[in-house]
C-alpha cells in the first residue's frame, strides 16, 4: 500500500534528520513507530503526508508516486490525526466538523452525510453530533479528529501520539476504537511513546533512533533485548516487567496486559487462591 | 550594536522616526536606509532578518506603486515608500539586537513606564513567533483534511476561516493560561520589583545620544 524507498530528509542548510529509510506498509496492517524525542518519528509521517518533501528517495502509494503531491491530495488516501485536536476544530457542531474534510474533497452532500454518520458511529460520537466541539473532553475531541479523518474515506490512518493528555478511561476507549477500525480493514500507523499501547494493539513496530530505522519487526521481538531497548530510549511495557518478576512462579513472559491478567488468574486458580 | 544600552536603541528608534519624517530628499532617505542596513550587517543578524527586509522592500514597492497610480507623482511615491522603509528598519535594529528582558527593564527603570505596560509590550513581541508557528501548524493540520485555498479572493478568504478560527481560539486560551500563570507567580502584587539584568549607560551611549540629539536639532533648524 505504502512504500518508502531510500528516503532522506534534511531541513535547509542543516544535517539530515532522516537517513536512508526504506519500508513497506501492507493493507490492513497495524504498525507503530516508536523512538525517543527527536528520533524522526513525526518527520517520517510528515513525509508520508507530503507536508515536507524528501531530499532523496521516493514515496509510493499503491505502487505509484503521486505526482505534484500536496497534503490536500494525500488526504484522499491517508487520514492524519494530529496530537493536538484544538489545532483543527473550528465548526459549531461535531457533525459539521466531521463534514469539513469530505466537503473539501468534493463529495456530494448526500455522500458527505453518509460518510459523516458512519464515521461518528464508528467513533461512538453519534449521540454528540449536535454538540459544540470545544465543550467535549480531550478524549472525545481526539475521537472527533479520528471521525473527521475517517469521514474522508482514507485507506490508511496515521495517528501522532493519540493518547497524550488522556486519562486511563479515555485511553482505553481509544485503544478499543483503533483495534475495531483495524479489524474493519483500516491500515493504522501509530506514532507513540506509549509502550503499553504499542504492545496492546500493534502487530509490527518500527524503532527510529537519530533518524535511522534501527528495528522493523513483530512487537514480540522488540521486547526480547531489554538492553537494546534502553539504548533506543524505550522502556518495557508494565506487563512485561511484572511477568518477568513472576517468571519464578511459572508465569510466561508477555508484553500484553490482557494476556498477563489471564495468566495470573489461571495461576491463582491453579493454586486455589480463587 | 548588541553592547549599546537598550535605552540608547530606544532613543535611536525615536530619532530615526523623526529623521524619516523631516527628510524630504530621496538621496538622504536612501542614505538613512543604507546606514541602517550597514548597522544590521555589523550586528551579524540572521538570514531570516534579511528575508524580512526583502519582504519589507517588496511591500514598500507595492505601496509606492499604489501611490503612483493615485497621485501620478513618481518622486512623492518613492519618498513615501522610503520613509516607511526607514521607519520600519530601525525596529529591526532594536528588536534583533536587544534582549526582551533588557528592553522591558529599560522601559520600567529608565523610561518610568509602569511594569504592567512594559510587560504587555514585550509579551506582545514575544507572541509573534509563537503566533506564526501556530499558524503554520494549523495550516498543516487543515491541509491534511483537504484544505487547499482556491478560487477568487472572497472564496479564499472564506476558506481561510479554517485557519483563523482555531488560531483565535488557541490565542485566547493561551492568553488566559498566561494570565493565570502570571497571577500565581505574584505578578503586580508589589509596586516595587527587582531586575536581575544591568542596563546602565556608559560613555559610548552618552556620545551616541548627544550626537543623535545634535543631528536632530540641525535638521529641525535647517
Amino acid at each position: 500500500m505504502l512504500e518508502l524507498q531510500n528516503v532522506d530528509f534534511a531541513y535547509k542548510n542543516q544535517s539530515p534528520v532522516i537517513h536512508d529509510i526504506s519500508l513497506t506498509v501492507g493493507p490492513g496492517e497495524f504498525l507503530a513507530i516508536v523512538g525517543r524525542n527527536g528520533s524522526g518519528k513525526t518527520t517520517l509521517t510528515r513525509l508520508i503526508m507530503s507536508l515536507i518533501k524528501p531530499t532523496k528517495g521516493n514515496i509510493l502509494f499503491q505502487g505509484s508516486i503521486i505526482p505534484n503531491c500536496t497534503p490536500a491530495k494525500m488526504a484522499r488516501h491517508v487520514g492524519y490525526v494530529f496530537q493536538n485536536p484544538d489545532r483543527q476544530i473550528f465548526h459549531d457542531t461535531v457533525a459539521e466538523e466531521a463534514s469539513y474534510g469530505p466537503r473539501q474533497l468534493g463529495y456530494t452532500p448526500e455522500q458527505t452525510a453518509t460518510f459523516v454518520n458512519e464515521a461518528l458511529a464508528a467513533t461512538g460520537l453519534s449521540q454528540l453530533a449536535d454538540a459544540y466541539p470545544l465543550s467535549l473532553s480531550k478524549g472525545e475531541k481526539q475521537r472527533l479528529t479520528i471521525a473527521s479523518a475517517l469521514a474522508m474515506q482514507p485507506k490508511m490512518l496515521i495517528l501522532d501520539e493519540p493518547t497524550s493528555g488522556q486519562d486511563a478511561r479515555q485511553r482505553d476507549q481509544l485503544l478499543k476504537l483503533l483495534i475495531k477500525l483495524n479489524q474493519q480493514g483500516t491500515t493504522i500507523l501509530l506514532v507513540t511513546h506509549d509502550m503499553d499501547l504499542l504492545s496492546a494493539c500493534a502487530q509490527r513496530a518500527i524503532v527510529m533512533a537519530k533518524g535511522h530505522k534501527v528495528f522493523d519487526g513483530p512487537v514480540s521481538e522488540l521486547f526480547q533485548d531489554t538492553l537494546q531497548l534502553n539504548n533506543w530510549g524505550l522502556i518495557e511495557p508494565a506487563a512485561l516487567k511484572i511477568s518477568r518478576e513472576l517468571a519464578a512462579f511459572g508465569l510466561k513472559q508477555t508484553a500484553s496486559i490482557n494476556e498477563l491478567s489471564h495468566d495470573l488468574v489461571n495461576m491463582l486458580r491453579r493454586n486455589n487462591y480463587a | 550594536m548588541h553592547k549599546v544600552a537598550p535605552i540608547t536603541k530606544l532613543a535611536l528608534t525615536v530619532f530615526v522616526t523623526i529623521w524619516a519624517i523631516l527628510l524630504q530628499s530621496l538621496p538622504a532617505l536612501a542614505l538613512l536606509i543604507t546606514c541602517q542596513i550597514i548597522i544590521l550587517m555589523l550586528a551579524r543578524v540572521g538570514i531570516v532578518i534579511y528575508k524580512g527586509i526583502a519582504s519589507l522592500f517588496i511591500f514598500a514597492a507595492v505601496l509606492a506603486g499604489i501611490q503612483y497610480f493615485i497621485s501620478n507623482d513618481m518622486i512623492l511615491s518613492a519618498v513615501t515608500a522610503s520613509k516607511m522603509v526607514a521607519m520600519t528598519l530601525v525596529f529591526f535594529i532594536l528588536l534583533t539586537t536587544t534582549r526582551m528582558q533588557d528592553l522591558s527593564t529599560a522601559l520600567v527603570v529608565q523610561c518610568r513606564i509602569p511594569y504592567e505596560y512594559a510587560f504587555m509590550f514585550t509579551a506582545a513581541l514575544r507572541f509573534i513567533p509563537d503566533f506564526l508557528a501556530e499558524t503554520k501548524a494549523i495550516q498543516e493540520a487543515q491541509a491534511c483534511r483537504g484544505y487547499s485555498p482556491q478560487g477568487n479572493l472572497i472564496r479564499r478568504f472564506l476558506s481561510y476561516m479554517a485557519i483563523i478560527k482555531p488560531l483565535v481560539l488557541k490565542a485566547v486560551t493561551r492568553s488566559e493560561t498566561m494570565a493565570l500563570s502570571l497571577e500565581l507567580r505574584g505578578f503586580g502584587s508589589r509596586k516595587l520589583r527587582s531586575f536581575g539584568n544591568k542596563i546602565t549607560l556608559n560613555t559610548r551611549d552618552y556620545a551616541l545620544l548627544i550626537s543623535m540629539a545634535t543631528f536632530t536639532s540641525y535638521l529641525i533648524i535647517h
